[in-house]
Order: C-alpha cells, then structure tokens, then sequence
C-alpha cells in the first residue's frame, strides 16, 4: 500500500538507499540555520519513506519540511550511499502538488510553465524591467522589490547572434530568462565556441528547460517543456546551457520524461566545454595577468552536477588569480523561485555570502542568473559580477 | 509539560508533530522510540528549565546532538522529552597558550578542529562522523576515532564539564587542572551517554598539529597478512597515529562511489598514519613499509600531498555510508579484541556471516583491536532483524571470550545494554548501578540505557511496601 499518487513519485529505491548516518546534516544550509532534523537532508528522507509506508501523513508539516529545502543537493555530493535526494525531492513536490493543489500553486505552476517559455510576455516584462531601472525605480521600491530589480543586470538590448562554422553542432539553450537578461552570456558563448569551429544552432523552437516548474512540484509542466525542447533539438550533437540550473535540469532531461534520456547523456554547461576547448588547445590560455577574481559555485554546477574545476580552468586560462567565495559551498539562497517563496532564509543566506564575499574581494565570477541575481542584490555598489565565459572573452579581447 | 516548556522557550523550539516525533525517534542505528515532546534549547538555563519540568512531570529527558551514534544511545527508547543541543553550538572561547576551548555541547568536532586551525591546533578525537557529529556526543560515548590509537578517545581531550544534573541543578566537574583536588568525576561523566548529566559546556583540550605526516597504503591478498602486519608494526615499538583496515567489499563500495583508485583486488587494504618530525616520520613509515613487505603485501604507496592523503581519509571515513549500495540496512558493531587475536577472531566473523547468511563487511581500526564489522541486510524482509540480532549477539560473544570488550567507542546504549552481562559480573554492575543512582535516582535521564534491569543486585525500582526488607 503506497500513499503515493504519481508516477513521479520517490522510489521505494530511492529512499532506501539513505542509511541515516548523517553525514549530509553539515552541508545542508538550512540544517546549519536551524539545527533541526526535519530541516536536514536525513530527515526530509526520513519523512518521506514515513509517508511512503503510511506513517506519516502527506500533511501541512510535510509540505512544510520539504518545500523548506533549497534543492541545493549539496547533500547530494556529500553521500556516500548517493541517494539520489534532487530526484526524489522533485517526486515529492509532485505528491505535493497532486494531493494538495491549491490555487497559488496552480498559478505559479502556469506562471513558471507558460510565462516563461513565452518570448513575448518575457520580453514585455523585460522592457517593464528597463523602464523602471532607467527611472532608478529601485531605490524607492519596497524590500524585496527593490532587491529584487537592484540583483538584475543593466539590460541591454537583446540581438541575435550571427550562426557561422561547419564543425560539429551545438544546440545552444539560450534559455527563458537567460536570453533576455543575461544576453552578455549567450553572446560570448557563441563567439567562443565559433573560434573554436562549432557550428551553433539555437532553434527558434526551444523553450524553458523547465527546472524552475519541476523543482516546485510541477512535473506536468515541466514535462511538457521538456518534450519541446527534445524536439527543437532533435537534430543537433548536443546541446549545451549556459545558466547551470538549465544544464543540470537538461542532465536529468531522463528522469523526467523518458524520450529524455537522449538528450540528457550529450547535454553540458557551457563551463565544461568551454574547459575542455582550453584543454585541448582549440581556445587559448592567456599570459595575461589579469587579477584576482572571486568565484561562486552555483549548487546545480557544484553539487548536481559535481562540477568544480571548469570555472576555474576556464578564469586560470584568462589569466585570473581565483579566489573561492565560499569553501564550505553552501547555496546562495536564491535556489529558483525559493527566494521569491522564503525570503527570509534566503537573505539570511545571501547576506552570509555577501559577507564572505566582501572580505575576499571585488570582482565576482559566477555562472547562473539567480546566483548572479542574489549576489548582486546583497551587495554593495562597486561589484562587478560576470560569467567565467564573459571574463574569459574579454580577456582574450584585451589581449589582442 | 508541553505548555510549561513552551512558556519556558520560544514556542517554536518544543515540537510535538507527529512528523518531528517520528524523525527524533532514531538515530543512525536501527533502534526506535517514541518521544512525546523534542526540545531545542539554545542556553545552559533553558537546559535546566527543561530537565526541572520534566522532572516534574515525571518524564525521561534523553539528550541528543547530531544523531549519528549508532547504539540508539538517543533514542527515546521509553518516551519522553528529547532535548537537541545542535543550537548550543558555539565555540566560546579557544586559548591558543593553554591550548584549550570551551565549547558547547552542540558544536561539531570537525567545526572545532578547523576553528582551532589557525592557531596550528585541533581537536584530537575524530570519529569517522567527525563532518557531522557533535562535541556533546562524542562525550556522552567517549568516542574514539582512527587516530584515537596514538592520541586517546575523548576522556584523554576533557578537562571539565558543565553539566544539569536530573535534579536540575547545574555543576562544574574538573578544571583547568589537569589532575583537579578531590574525586575526580571526568571519567565517571564522560561515556555515561547521557545517564548521569547533560553537558552544557565542555573545557576541551586542544593539540597541535604536527610538523609531518605520511599516509601509507598497504594491500593484502588475505585478511591474515594485513593483521599480521599489525601486529608487527606494534611490536617493532611504532605506534601509528592510525592504523585502519578495510576489506574487499568495503573498497569496493567506496571505491564506487569516490574513484580514488583504492586496489579493489586485494582480500584487504591497510590504511597507516605516522605523524611528528620530519626525520621520525620518515623513518617510522619505512618501519611500517618494511613489516608489510615482510607480510607479503601486494603494494605500498605513499600518499603523494595532502589532497591524496585526504581522499584516503574520506574513502575511510565514508566507508558506512558506502555500503548501502550493497542493501538498504546495515547493522554496524562495535567490539574491542587483543590486536594477537585479530586474525582468528576475522575469521570467526566470516563465518558467522555466513552460517546467517549475511552479506558481512568489515572496516575497523585495527591498531587498537576495534573491530566494525557490519551485516548487510533489508529490514523489509520478515524475520530479517531477529536474524540480524541473533548474529550480532554472536560476534560479540566471540569478542567478548577473545579477551576483548563490549564496544570500542560507539557507547552501549540500548543495542549492547542486554550484553553487558558478558563482560561484568552481578557485583560490576551493581557498583556501576549504584553510580546512577546516586546522581540520578529516579532513572530520568536517558532510562533503559547502558544498565540491563536487575543491575542493581537487590533492585528496589519495583514498589516495595514500606518497611519491606530486602
């Protein structure tokens, strides 16, 4: 007798493989705030198997325990019987979703499902965006508002990079957000990959990956994101993201949909390839001296995806002295929409980053939108925050 | 009780959900209680509030901190409150002269050891939970480590405790005085896992890192030539900082995991520290190297720079948590043999293993005789844990008439409490039964712990009538 109601659901398997030795507790960030079992990685296993076997109820108390997680799977990286906590904390905000639907829920499910793979409605928000920072809008605005706009990145408008080369294809993810606000990066990207042969493809077609939705529950949405971008992708080598959450999600592109398997075994971060271009001579390794440069791990490079040597390859070959924000890798606090839903722990996490941050230096290197976002808006004025790749281009400029 | 704790902390630090009460109902291990109420105090005084409600109430306070221990020594075994020190957790104060630190009972070991790092200093004892397990616990069990082989479990690393007594009152046992005037309590505190007093705050001592270290790597094509090889080095007069053995299945399980490239085709693998001046370090690894050549061993490396040597050391420490890529429960032991007896008493273990038809794994710190084998099980299947049980009586027993001990540093708990028969005889238990009657009279704090019943030899917890004569 299962309490489970979707096929998403954590596995008999999954839950097993926890033995409860609590090795995890110490990198979960919101176990180090609290100190509170329901609040570690062990303990949101151990609830969840409660429920699996009809101990526990699917109750406000363990909808409250999981959607508290960051999903930052650091817990993750740390195990070694490698429960595979993403995935089934994915499954049980599914449950969640399916066995307690609520309005909101439904909303931000079509907000994050639809909003987001829209281009237009994302690039009206965007020109709204623009406005409001021209106005100097955020100065005035409310706490979290006004963080919120102050975290963005001066918008500039978006062009379409030029498609050239005959080697190899890559698919480039450009991503909902990423596109729009983050166009610096997709730009670079193209460029280097260009210099180094690729032909780069970005179908019209593709739409959000789908991570922000599936993280919060919403695998029918998410489901549906996916099977679009396998098809948009159908017919190039692999496909790369440039935002790590985006390449994490597509790694996992199996998980969620099974004709997602394909997709999933050749899709990357554009750190890794771009690392691996550096390796193997077809992109440079500058003389340069170029400074120091601090480095934030994003949780879905770092952790999900075990992640830690391309940035720093890719900021070593142009030249940077790396300095790491944070040996202990605890998550940022923007985690998707999580800072959106838990503003509190989220700031007490972004404010303990910053501080680190602060004492190690001025120019930030980090490589997804919502840590770039939560960096910027817990800092003071006079940051610069970039994508390893962006840094990396630039160098190569300067360097003639 | 739950109001009067509520009023006493904040509201939001007494949880009664039935889904924090399923969670604090176990450890690490595979014991379960039922707790009716967990508190999460953040000060000494909210302790002694705690334990004065419970008190009257007539609840049991059973003490816990991270919750890796894995002789359910934290489990509510029979109800009552359980009280969390994981926000205790500060380190109040390092005296880098003294070498010393007061600390609270929640704070992690490995927290306190690189908190100690920049004054060339840490905190000796290192349980292979030592990333995620608490201070205060390594008390409760007076727990050990790999390198507890050279440097002693945690009674060696205590100076003075801050403890609630039952009653509620609060105390100071030991100094700063390595040797403090009257009884000297430390010992009767620490390892009594939480029966006689709560530690609120510990005077821990701390060492300093030494100058040198060399990590080596021996393999074995039999469990026999590795012990050998123990033995050996030990008898040429070289202690080693640690001395730590794996077998087959265990490598193979981390190795899976961590790809470090440990020889999966060894019967056995050595893992041997030796720590101190340059010169001597040298020379004690090419002692050790020499008695593993002598032993037949397959290959010895040395690791080549701290990041080699602190994979192999995460390979080891990880190594329980490999295994449940082997079956979904593991029961993990915890017995104490004569290093000479090591190798028969191995092979005893296997057997056991086998006659039970149990997939069996041993990793242990094999310097000291501190034997973790682990039984490889699915709790699901009907029967599983009374067999499981039934195997693990077994080996102790082995232990036990080998000459060893009971448990090595994991504590007794509820898991071993039924065994302590084995090793102490009616009069041992009653003196040990009168300890916790003196501090703790109406068995409150952690009850049905460490002490079979009937420890007392003329037990007087049934209700006599008075005037009785016993």
């Amino acid at each position: 007798m299962t309490a489970w109601v979707t096929d998403f659901a954590p596995t008999t398997a999954e839950l097993n493989s926890c033995v409860a030795c609590g090795l995890c507790l110490p990198h979960c960030p919101t176990f180090r705030l609290t100190g509170l079992e329901s609040a570690s990685p062990r303990g949101r296993i151990a609830a969840m198997k409660g429920v699996a076997e009809g101990v526990l109820d699917l109750d406000a108390d363990f909808e409250e325990a999981m959607t508290f997680c960051l999903n930052c799977r650091a817990c993750e990286a740390v195990c070694p019987s490698m429960v595979p906590f993403g995935r089934a904390m994915e499954g049980a905000r599914a449950e969640i979703t399916a066995q307690r639907p609520t309005a909101r829920r439904r909303l931000r499910h079509l907000l994050l499902g639809r909003l987001l793979s829209n281009r237009g409605l994302v690039g009206l928000a965007t020109d709204g965006v623009r406005v409001m920072q021209r106005l100097g809008v955020s100065r005035i605005l409310p706490g979290r508002l006004g963080r919120g706009l102050r975290g963005l990145r001066p918008l500039r408008p978006v062009r379409a990079p030029a498609l050239n080369g005959s080697g190899p294809t890559i698919g480039l993810l450009v991503g909902c957000v990423m596109n729009k606000w983050f166009s610096g990066v997709n730009t670079a990207a193209v460029e280097l990959l260009t210099r180094a042969g690729y032909r780069v493809a970005i179908p019209g077609e593709q739409t959000c990956c789908g991570a922000l939705v599936v993280h919060d529950g919403g695998i029918d949405e998410g489901r549906r994101l996916a099977a679009i971008n396998i098809r948009a992708f159908d017919n190039v080598d692999r496909v790369v993201a440039t935002a790590a959450g985006c390449s994490a999600h597509l790694k996992s592109y199996g998980k969620v949909i099974s004709e997602g398997a394909q997709i999933a075994a050749g899709a990357a971060d554009i750190t890794q390839v771009i690392a691996e271009l550096i390796a193997s001579g077809k992109l440079p390794t500058l003389a340069a001296d170029s400074g120091d440069v601090v480095l934030h791990d994003p949780c879905h490079l770092r952790h999900a995806q075990r992640s830690t040597e391309p940035p720093r390859q890719i900021l070593r070959a142009a030249g940077y002295h790396v300095i790491d924000a944070d040996p202990e890798g605890l998550c940022c606090g923007a985690a998707g929409i999580y800072s959106l839903l838990r503003p509190a722990t989220s700031r007490e996490l972004g404010t303990r980053l910053a501080n680190l941050i602060d004492d190690r230096g001025e120019l930030v290197a980090t490589s997804n939108p919502g840590c770039e976002m939560q960096i910027r808006s817990h800092l003071d004025r006079g940051y610069r925050i970039a994508h390893p790749i962006e840094l990396y281009l630039e160098a190569i400029r300067s360097s003639g | 009780m739950i109001d009067e704790l509520r009023a006493a902390l904040d509201s939001d630090r007494v949880m009664e959900s039935k889904l924090e009460l399923h969670l604090y109902g176990r450890d690490a291990g595979v014991y379960r209680g039922n707790p009716s109420v967990v508190a999460i105090p953040e000060t000494t005084e909210e302790v002694v509030e705690i334990v004065k409600i419970a008190g009257r109430h007539e609840a049991p306070v059973v003490a816990r901190g991270a919750g890796t221990g894995l002789a359910a020594g934290a489990v509510p075994t029979e109800g009552g409150v359980v009280l969390v020190t994981t926000r205790m957790n500060q380190i109040h104060e390092i005296d880098p002269v003294k070498r010393t630190a007061w600390v609270g009972p929640g704070v992690i070991n490995l927290d306190l050891s690189h908190a100690a790092a920049p004054y060339g200093l840490y905190f000796a004892p290192d349980p292979s939970s030592q990333a995620a397990c608490t201070v205060g616990g390594n008390i409760a069990n007076n727990s050990g480590g790999p390198h507890c082989l050279a440097e002693g479990s945690t009674v060696n690393h205590v100076l003075a405790l801050e403890v609630v007594l039952p009653d509620g009152t609060l105390e100071v046992i030991g100094s700063e005085a390595p040797d403090p005037i009257g009884l000297d309590l430390r010992g009767v505190m620490v390892g009594s896992e939480g029966t006689l007093g709560i530690v609120t705050r510990a005077l821990v001592k701390l060492t300093p890192i030494a100058p040198d270290i060399r990590t080596l790597l021996c393999s074995f094509s039999s469990i026999s030539d590795a012990a050998e090889t123990v033995s050996g080095v030990i008898a040429r007069g070289v202690v080693p900082a640690a001395l730590e053995m794996m077998d087959q299945r265990i490598v193979e399980a981390v190795e899976n995991w961590l790809h470090a490239g440990l020889p999966t085709h060894a019967a056995a693998i050595l893992l041997a520290e030796v720590v101190g001046e340059t010169a001597a370090v040298e020379a004690e690894a090419d002692l050790i190297a020499e008695v593993a050549r002598a032993n037949k061993a397959l290959e010895i490396s040395v690791a080549a720079g701290e990041d080699e040597r602190a994979l192999l050391w995460k390979c080891r420490k990880s190594a329980f948590g490999a295994v449940a890529q082997a079956a979904p429960n593991y029961y993990l032991h915890d017995t104490v043999v004569p290093r000479t007896r090591l190798v028969e008493t191995m092979n005893k273990v296997y057997e056991i293993g086998r006659r039970h038809d149990l997939l069996m794994m041993n990793v242990f710190h094999a310097g000291d005789g501190n034997l973790h084998p682990l039984m490889m099980f699915d709790a699901s299947e009907p029967g599983m844990i009374e067999k499981v049980q039934a195997a693990a009586d077994e080996l102790v027993e082995v232990c036990v008439k080998a000459g060893g001990a009971l448990s090595g540093e994991h504590g007794i708990g509820r898991e071993k409490r039924d065994l302590m028969p084995l090793m102490f005889n009616t009069a041992d238990l009653d003196a040990q039964a009168r300890i916790k009657e003196t501090f703790d009279p109406f068995g409150r704090f952690n009850p049905g712990k460490i002490l079979p019943a009937g420890s007392r030899c003329f037990d007087q917890s049934g209700a006599l009538p008075p005037g009785a004569w016993v």
